[in-house]
């Protein structure tokens, strides 16, 4: 009983099977998860802000305040509320009842009218990060809007750019958001479930049972990780299935392409499960350690939401070393770009390396706090 | 509260306190987590790779995408010399691109027409957005230079930003994060806790003692709120020194608010430990109560772009309201009529989860 045997570690996976079969809650709430996560991604979040709510306080009155709340109502991000007297601006901010106020004094239309440039106080609430940057952001679109509208013709733009949008040509959210929940399933289901099972067998001393068994570690390590492999890459293809079918989220690239980033990236996954297991060896240490390397670098330094080349510097340097950060650009390579392989280079060099050293790290580990 | 209570609690404490790695992950790994999400998160769009296309003499193309450099939103995308700009995007080599006119830029202006293209990869559509609203700022800024006096610029907007004026994005995140940090630590502990209890099977030895039902529950869920409570105020804490996040408001405000949010988000993880048999099942329940909580609570995108649907549900979600809660007591120092009528909706959801998870609580005793 030296050398690795396909049939030993088969026994140990069908035993792993037939514990998540017997229980049907685990694995519908291993499933739910996924469910979840598309339906809110795919119906609920727009990341471009709309509706805030703008307070005008227009002590001009004039025909080009009037035009000047029109451009602002008519751009679609702001809609105009009543501003309250009794609140004052900076209570309607401080209550939320209002994100932005917009001041005109007396003679902003004077002004323009006689050709010259009409101040505009804008308030905003800066509290709220998911508003305060996007609000700033429209400022400019509107005065540009405001020149072409309020200083008649003759005030158009010498030189302009026509942008067009690659890959997303109507910048659908979803388009973005929906292929990426593979890598934060993955993330969440292969490395918590693995560590939080293979800390089981040890915080309930079944794993000195196991291990006084003929089954060599690596045989009971390839059986418990095989059918939790499985069980995630179902998660995926449940995210494949519904973005392109529910979502229509176009797939321009190749599958078996796809299907190697995904079994890259659950194998590193997997192995860092097993690692923080044999860390741990209790469920609770093991979750914390799980949610802390492995669900909370999916979700925000992966590139998912917040833009990897908008970290500084040292976080950049950082994320090199996260296998999710690699795996976002390669799906999102593969399903919007269409990429191929030669293109895709670079994160599939990085996905495997790390794979590979994961597998190496947790076998070594795994090996030198169970052989005599 | 009887001797009995106060040792159960005790012992609660001191056996989660006990191990180090525990200690260190519980007190450690949100401070580090705080800082590296300061740090690292940023709603903000920086370093967009911009590659510019154009014949080698256009004196004002070049000109102009040396003002894209020096905004400070972008930077020169490597290329090589016979690159081609739709591969480049394609490759992931450039973010966007700006290509010039045939004629030349100048050439073109002048003839009325001055159209250039921008291509932008838009495989992320938020960044995408941002790129195009950047990219059209500094070029009507360039236009207005070099073209000077026949542009007017009718409305100048005198942008102030209210409790964050350099709109740093740490005061922004922390909050937020806060909120999530202390949430998923106790509820997901918690559950976890109570599940253990049961699967080990030290359950039975701990309803055999002389202990109420209350009690029982008691000195098994104060140990989280103590816990959870430690955490609140270490995060602002560290915040507050890592990043200089001001607390504006009455600390009174800010411990109420924390106290009736852990209250009730121990209350919902013992609800979700008393219907899971094992740790793997508390864990696996306590995400699907905490997934749709912080994606409702308004911490990454604001609730009123949702669904109507969503908006109602989310006004069941009590890590909206502490989000909510906290932004305005650390940053606009605690307007009182919003802060009574929050707290007030978080105290009547504690209220109800701590009851339901009572009863259930007492059914599985018996």
């Amino acid at each position: 009983m030296t050398s690795f045997s396909p049939h030993r570690a088969f026994a140990v996976a069908r035993k792993e099977v037939m514990h998540i079969l017997r229980d049907p809650f685990t694995l519908a709430l291993a499933l739910g998860l996924p469910v979840m996560l598309v339906t809110f991604f795919g119906y609920a979040i727009d990341f471009e802000v709309k509706d805030i709510r703008l307070a005008v306080y227009d002590r001009d009155g004039g025909p080009a305040a009037r035009r000047l709340k029109e451009i602002f109502s008519a751009s679609g991000y702001f809609r105009p509320v009543e501003p309250e007297a009794a609140a004052g601006p900076i209570g309607m901010l401080d209550s939320g009842r209002a994100s932005a106020a917009l001041f005109l004094e007396p003679g902003f239309s004077r002004t323009i009218k006689g050709g010259g440039e009409a101040p505009a106080q804008f308030v905003l609430d800066g509290s709220d990060n998911s508003k305060a940057a996007a609000v700033a952001g429209y400022l400019p679109g509107i005065a540009g809007a405001a020149r072409l509208r309020l200083s008649g013709p003759g005030g158009g733009e010498p030189f302009y750019a026509e942008t067009r949008f690659l890959y997303n040509h109507e910048l659908n959210s979803r388009w973005f958001t929906v292929p990426g929940l593979s890598a934060i399933i993955i993330g969440l289901l292969a490395i918590l479930l693995t560590a939080l099972t293979v800390a089981r067998e040890w915080e309930n001393g079944s794993m000195e049972l196991l291990l006084s068994t003929p089954v060599r570690p690596l045989e009971i390590m390839a059986g418990k990780l095989v059918p939790y492999g499985v069980l995630v890459l179902a998660g995926v293809v449940f995210v494949y299935l519904s973005s392109r079918l529910v979502f229509g989220v176009p797939f321009e690239g190749g599958h078996l392409l796809y299907l190697a980033a995904c079994v890259l990236f659950i194998t590193a996954a997997l192995s860092q499960g097993l690692l923080i297991s044999v860390l741990a060896r209790q469920q609770q240490v093991a979750m914390q350690f799980a949610l802390i390397t492995g669900l909370l670098p999916s979700m925000l330094l992966s590139g998912f939401i917040f833009p990897v080349e908008s970290m500084p510097r040292f976080f950049r340097a950082l994320t090199m070393l996260l296998a999710p950060r690699w795996f976002m650009a390669a799906v999102r390579g593969i399903t919007l770009k269409g990429a191929d392989l030669s293109e895709l280079s670079e994160p599939f060099l990085a996905l495997g390396l790390l794979a590979a050293g994961m597998l190496a790290l947790a076998l070594k580990k795994f090996k030198t706090d169970l052989e005599p | 509260m009887g001797i009995t209570l106060r040792a159960f609690i005790r012992k609660e404490l001191v056996q989660t306190l006990r191990d180090t790695r525990r200690r260190v992950l519980l007190f450690g790994a949100p401070v580090i987590q705080l800082t590296i999400f300061g740090l690292a998160l940023s709603t903000e769009i920086k370093n967009i790779r911009l590659a510019v296309f154009s014949r080698p003499d256009d004196a004002m193309f070049l000109r102009l995408a040396e003002r894209f450099y020096a905004s400070g939103w972008f930077v020169p995308a490597v290329r090589g010399p016979g690159d081609d700009p739709m591969e480049l995007i394609a490759s992931g080599g450039a973010d966007a691109a700006l290509i010039a006119p045939a004629e030349g830029l100048r050439r073109s202006a002048e003839r009325g027409s001055g159209k250039m293209q921008l291509l932008v990869d838009a495989s992320n559509a938020s960044k995408a957005r941002a790129v195009e609203a950047y990219s059209k700022s500094v070029i009507s800024e360039a236009a207005l230079r070099e073209y000077g006096t026949p542009l007017r610029t009718p409305v100048r907007f005198d942008v102030r930003v209210l409790y964050n004026p350099a709109m740093r994005s740490s005061l922004y995140l922390v909050p937020g994060v806060m909120g999530m940090l202390v949430c998923l630590i106790t509820i997901i502990l918690t559950a976890m806790s109570l599940a253990r209890e049961r699967e080990v099977g030290t359950f039975e030895t701990i309803v055999s003692a002389p202990l109420s039902d209350l009690e029982v529950l008691l000195g098994k869920t104060v140990p989280y709120v103590i816990l959870g409570l430690l955490d609140a105020a270490l995060v602002v804490g560290a915040g507050y020194m890592i990043f200089g996040v001001p607390v504006r408001g009455p600390l009174w405000q800010l411990a109420l608010a924390s106290m009736v949010f852990v209250v009730a988000t121990v209350a919902i993880g013992t609800f979700v430990s008393t219907v899971s048999r094992n740790q793997q099942q508390a864990m696996l329940g306590g995400f699907i109560f905490l997934f749709p909580a912080m994606l409702m609570s308004g911490i990454m995108y604001p609730v009123e772009n949702m669904p109507g649907a969503m908006i109602a549900a989310a006004y069941l979600d009590p890590l909206m309201y502490f989000v909510r809660l906290l932004r305005n007591i650390m940053l606009k120092g605690g307007a009182p009529g919003v802060f009574w009528t929050d707290v007030g909706a978080m105290a009547l959801m504690a209220l109800a989860s701590a009851g339901l998870a009572y009863r259930r609580f007492r059914r599985t005793l018996n």
